[in-house]
């Protein structure tokens, strides 16, 4: 007899994991050993037992399926948040332009900041109040009188946005420290 | 500031239709890697994010569920390497069918106790190469692809993980 295989070669033996020359081999040897037959017969045994030891234990699967197709929605959103603010795509969309781009955006902020204001102008203009925005706040102003809306740390912001509609204003700002976005919104009547 | 738009809806669609045709294969497949089931939840999920934000990667529609398996197992073993070792916890488990009895389930946790200590006698390729041959049915070529190693490396993985496991039974039977 031929001596024994390693019990490496059973191992891959028994699942039919050996090229065909070493498979005839074993075989040949297996087929006249009965102790090794009772070894590939035992890792036959466990091969077949492998997908059951790798089972979860019972779980609610919907409420699990549930949780983590929210937990996906939720990363690929924050994901897309995260990669909008490095994006450097081809063509174009390079970091030069991108800096081009961000120094024109940088001239037309201070263009709008240093601007006058929309006026909302009501029929009665004498008597009437009208809204004032600049980069200090916004100002409500009824003939002599005027009320201001301070933005207290404006002075230091960056300015996002005006909005001027009917008898309502809205400015925003953006802390350049910390980044906090202080929204004001001033009705007239 | 820019403003975030969502995907549109007929991606969106398609999004959720493949998360909800893969999920659960995932689980399972990255479950039987790491051995617990709230790693295998995190790493279902971080598989799936990292599959659709890099979908335009893929060419041919007919091989993402291959592809999805592909960056699955690799985030399961990628884990395992950072962590060094398969490390089971206990999870709150609810059951959806019938209730079972204390004493079945005493045994069922002993019987689990003892698998799972077998289990943990493989390093993570041991048990990622073992899981996709004895379990997926993956050939050695296939497994040395999605392991990114060699056949010859795959059946020595493959052999020490059943040497491991039989000598661990026999020696329980003891």
């Amino acid at each position: 007899m031929t001596k024994h295989p390693s019990e490496a070669m059973l191992a891959l033996f028994a699942a039919g994991d050996l090229g065909s020359l070493r498979r005839w081999r074993v075989e040949r040897h297996v087929a006249a050993c009965a102790e090794c037959q009772v070894e590939v017969s035992e890792f036959s045994e466990l091969c077949a037992a492998v997908p059951a030891m790798m089972e979860p234990p019972e779980i609610s699967w919907t409420k699990l399926a549930v949780e983590m197709k929210a937990n996906i929605r939720l990363g690929l959103e924050a994901g897309e948040c995260v990669s909008a603010g490095r994006y450097e795509g081809p063509g174009i969309f390079n970091a030069r332009a991108f800096a081009v781009c961000g120094s024109l955006a940088l001239l037309l902020a201070a263009f709008l900041l240093e601007r006058p204001t929309p006026r909302i102008e009501p029929p009665k203009a004498a008597e009437a109040a009208f809204l004032e925005s600049s980069g200090s706040g916004i100002q409500s102003k009824t003939g002599n009188q005027s009320i201001m809306l301070l933005n207290t740390r404006a002075r230091d912001a960056r300015h996002v946005d005006y909005l001027a509609s009917g008898n309502a204003m809205r400015a925003r700002y953006v802390d350049s420290e910390t980044g906090y976005v202080t929204v004001n919104n001033v009705y007239a009547q | 500031m820019s403003e975030l738009l969502p995907p549109p809806p007929a991606a969106a669609e398609r999004q959720n239709r493949f998360v909800s045709d893969n999920l659960r294969r995932i689980f399972l497949q990255i479950y039987r890697i790491v051995g617990n089931v709230a790693d295998a939840q995190d790493l279902t999920q971080e598989a799936f994010i990292k599959a659709l934000q890099r979908q335009d990667q893929l060419k041919d529609e007919q091989k993402a569920a291959h592809w999805l398996s592909r960056i699955a197992t690799n985030t399961a073993i990628d884990f395992l390497r950072r962590h060094g070792r398969i490390a089971y916890c206990e999870v709150d488990i609810h059951t959806e069918s019938e209730q079972h009895s204390p004493e079945e389930l005493v045994l069922q946790s002993e019987h689990r106790n003892y698998l799972e200590d077998g289990l943990r006698l493989l390093t993570a390729r041991e048990r990622a190469a073992l899981v996709l041959r004895d379990v997926e049915g993956c050939s050695a070529e296939e497994v040395a692809r999605r392991l990114d190693c060699s056949k010859a490396t795959v059946r020595s993985h493959i052999a020490n993980a059943r040497i491991k496991l039989r000598r661990y039974m026999a020696r329980r039977k003891r």
